[in-house]
């Protein structure tokens, strides 16, 4: 059968963001996928070597809006490397509560979305209602919903307030008996199972191959955490699990995040409810010449920060390495000979960085009919609609009422 | 199959009862929480207008300008809310006890004007008595005279802007020694004409 | 469990021609100094022997010499071995890793088309993240770039 692929975009107006993958199909298999990136390229690593160490840490809290922190947080251990200092205690415990802050509302905000692909728009609706609980959690401790400007090569910059705790305490107990819903409701969902059972299966040679991070990597069978791995921030002083799974397809990319939001708030109360006295900041003075590397667990897997000091005010190079770009290659694995309907799940299940799946481009091998994101998405709702039909599950009346557009 | 939509269902009534979450704006006015970071303000009170802040400003968000405006030689500090990220890196570098500039909590920015989008403050300047250029703002010497206690004798820059503010000496003084030499020395001056009247050449 | 003195002792022993230098950092951390032909083997050696991952590789434009360092990650004793090669900065040509791993296949294309590097046998050495207005030849990491887009805006963009 002749194979034709017809590109669409990135510039479209239909699309949000330019990121595109072109699937090339034969009938309902998707036989090959091309993934072309770089139009969000903004020259990072060279702005960086324009500003001085403190100043760096600004322009690379603004790399990624979701994962805002694991970026510092991995930047500040790599210029703490080149000098060989280490935090004082309670700034460590200070960073541990905003990266796990960070992990659970980046994963509430995949699960909303992985519940929009698959037709599930209540729980869209709910699980970014749950977010904001987050949110405000985490302006109440550094000021701001998204961008914390709280680290700082050395420490942080500013201190928690004691009498916010009990606040925060208390919105942390309403989130977790909503938490423990969710994860019953996705352990007993027969349609979901039929959906995303045996869909997108990333084997874990392929896992090693590509060298996957996170929680794509570890739903294969392989079990990677820099959090256990590596011994920084406040990670070791208290009893967590490390969330591995063996199957490798979609179901376990979604288990593996539901556990490790359960994980996160047991840390968070730790956190919380024993922060030691003492120091914020190391004050450090000169960065030696040297080199440095410094890595952390981010919601999406290992992000990792190079950096070289020749003694200046500024770093001489800054390489960065967002965990998404070790798992997008992973496509080739994982979608060659799944139907159409399951693409939109399958992309967005490595979780990339603001889910560029709206960004897909479709072409038939006769060139007759092209699909873009949207539309991927309409296919996908509605092969969930006939599971259930086929199941027999009850939809349940709220479904009728929240059904928002796209 | 019942019983994970019973779970459900009363979640569902739940959200139902309590309503949504998001505040109800702008019908009611939003305050944030007590530790917001919202626009930096300039302190009319606090400032003193020694460019601290426009050093460390990540986003170079802050500028200046030192211009003769009637008479007098005044500094112009501008803040550019439109390039500011909010970081509060210019209050914490502030030396006037983190007071000259401060985050509010002022949120609602919206503009139609970009060419108006900023604030300023305004500090008076000293000027060099022999060649005329800019020494720095008056309220920074004066603070500056402040910290080092009686070291300030020990610069006649320094304790001619003081003891002038406290009105112990006047102009009249000055205009006596006027011969371009050695008599230099006790003037207020740059950092250029000093090592030139102080070593020669 | 092997211990890191084991691995860095086996490592010497078995590459003792090609080791031109070895800095012990800290505990975690190994900088190892090659020439660009014992690259391939000794990668080989390290990601598949002793399984480690590969983390992702920096490719640095000293005055002298374009420097790329290979990071790879032994997780069960927390070690980071980075391999270091120096290439003449009028032509810098070295073998493609993507036949030990695949996991280095992209980011080969980005050194390729921010710094000049020639890698040798990788199956598809296209742009990555430059745009196709980009100009050919034009390296921005190089320390020689000069701005060559006469119409960028470099100010607040308030007229």
């Amino acid at each position: 059968m002749k194979k034709t692929v017809i590109p669409i975009g990135p510039y479209h107006p239909l699309q949000e963001e330019p990121e595109f993958f072109m699937l090339t199909v034969e009938g309902e298999t998707v036989v090959d996928v091309d993934v072309q990136v770089g139009y969000n390229h903004r020259g990072i690593e060279k702005l960086s070597e324009l500003k001085t160490f403190d100043q760096s840490t600004f322009v690379i809290e603004r790399i990624c809006g979701i994962c805002s922190t694991s970026h510092p947080f991995a930047y500040t251990r790599a210029v703490e490397d080149i000098c060989d200092i280490e935090a004082p205690m309670r700034a460590k415990y200070i960073r541990t509560i905003i990266a796990e802050g960070e992990r659970m509302h980046s994963h509430l905000l995949w699960l909303g979305l992985a519940g929009h692909f698959l037709g599930y728009n209540t729980v869209y609706m709910w699980v970014w209602k749950l977010r904001e609980e987050i949110l405000d959690i985490m302006e109440i401790i550094s000021g701001n919903r998204n961008n914390y400007a709280m680290f700082k090569p050395g420490g942080v910059r500013r201190d928690i307030n004691p009498d916010d705790i009990p606040l925060v305490m208390k919105k942390l107990d309403k989130i977790l008996p909503t938490l423990k819903m969710l994860y019953k409701a996705v352990r007993d969902d027969p349609v979901l199972h039929a959906r995303t059972k045996g869909v997108g299966v990333l084997s874990r040679e392929a896992a090693l191959d590509f060298s996957a991070l996170g929680p794509t990597s570890r739903a294969s069978g392989v079990a990677r955490d820099v959090r256990k791995d590596t011994v920084y921030g406040a990670y070791h002083e208290m009893d967590w699990e490390m969330i591995v799974t063996k199957n490798g397809d979609v179901y376990d990319k979604v288990a593996v995040r539901i556990l490790e939001m359960l994980e996160s708030i047991k840390i968070l109360k730790y956190c919380f409810l024993h922060l030691p006295d003492g120091e914020i900041d190391a004050h450090i003075k000169n960065i030696p010449p040297g080199e440095g590397i410094g890595t952390h667990e981010a919601p999406r897997g290992e992000t990792f920060h190079y950096v070289r000091s020749d003694g200046g005010n500024g770093p001489v190079r800054h390489k960065v390495r967002a965990p998404t770009f070790m798992n997008l290659p992973t496509y080739k694995a994982t979608i060659k000979g799944a139907k159409i309907a399951d693409a939109s799940i399958i992309l967005a299940a490595i979780d990339p960085c603001y889910c560029c799946t709206e960004r897909m481009a479709v072409s038939d091998t006769k060139g007759e009919r092209l699909f873009d994101g949207r539309e991927l998405i309409r296919l996908s709702q509605q092969e969930t609609l006939k599971w259930k039909q086929k199941l027999g599950a009850v939809e349940p009346p709220l479904e009728k009422l929240t059904r928002g557009t796209l | 199959m019942r019983l994970p939509k019973i779970r459900e269902l009363l979640e569902a009534v739940k959200a139902l009862a309590v309503g949504p979450y998001t505040s109800k704006f702008p019908k009611k006015p939003h305050t944030p929480y007590p530790s917001f970071r919202g626009q930096p303000k300039f302190n009319e009170d606090y400032c003193v207008g020694c460019l601290a802040c426009e050093q460390v400003c990540p986003a170079q968000a802050i500028d200046h300008t030192d211009t003769v405006k009637g008479g007098r030689a005044v500094r112009t500090i501008n803040h550019y809310t439109d390039t500011c990220i909010f970081c509060g890196e210019c209050e914490a570098a502030c030396i006037a006890e983190h007071k000259g500039i401060k985050l509010s909590r002022d949120w609602d920015l919206a503009f139609f004007d970009r060419k108006k989008s900023y604030e300023s403050i305004e500090r008076e300047l000293v000027l060099c008595e022999v060649c005329g250029g800019v020494i720095g703002a008056k309220k920074h010497i004066l603070w500056i005279t402040n910290k080092i206690g009686e070291l300030t004798f020990s610069n006649p820059t320094l304790y001619q802007t003081r003891l002038r503010e406290l009105g112990l000496i006047d102009n009249n003084l000055l205009e006596i020694k006027k011969d371009g030499g050695r008599d230099d020395r006790l003037k207020i001056l740059c950092a250029r004409c000093r090592r030139q009247t102080t070593v020669g050449g | 469990m092997i211990k890191r003195k084991e691995v860095l002792a086996d490592l010497q022993t078995r590459f003792k021609k090609e080791i031109t230098d070895i800095f012990d950092k800290s505990p975690h951390r190994v900088y190892i100094d090659i020439p660009p032909s014992a690259l391939v083997p000794m990668s080989r050696y390290i990601f598949q022997d002793l399984g480690a991952r590969f983390n992702i590789a920096s490719g640095v434009d000293t005055r002298s010499h374009i420097e790329i360092l290979y990071h790879f990650t032994i997780e069960d004793i927390n070690l980071l071995i980075s391999l270091r090669v120096r290439l003449n900065r009028q032509k810098p040509v070295i073998a493609s890793l993507t036949t030990v791993c695949e996991a280095a296949n992209w980011i080969e294309r980005e050194i390729h088309e921010l710094l000049g590097v020639d890698f040798t046998g990788h199956p598809d050495l296209r742009r990555l993240l430059l745009s196709d207005q980009w100009p050919d030849k034009v390296y921005p990491l190089r320390r020689d770039y000069k701005e060559w887009d006469k119409g960028a805006v470099r100010d607040r963009g308030v007229k």
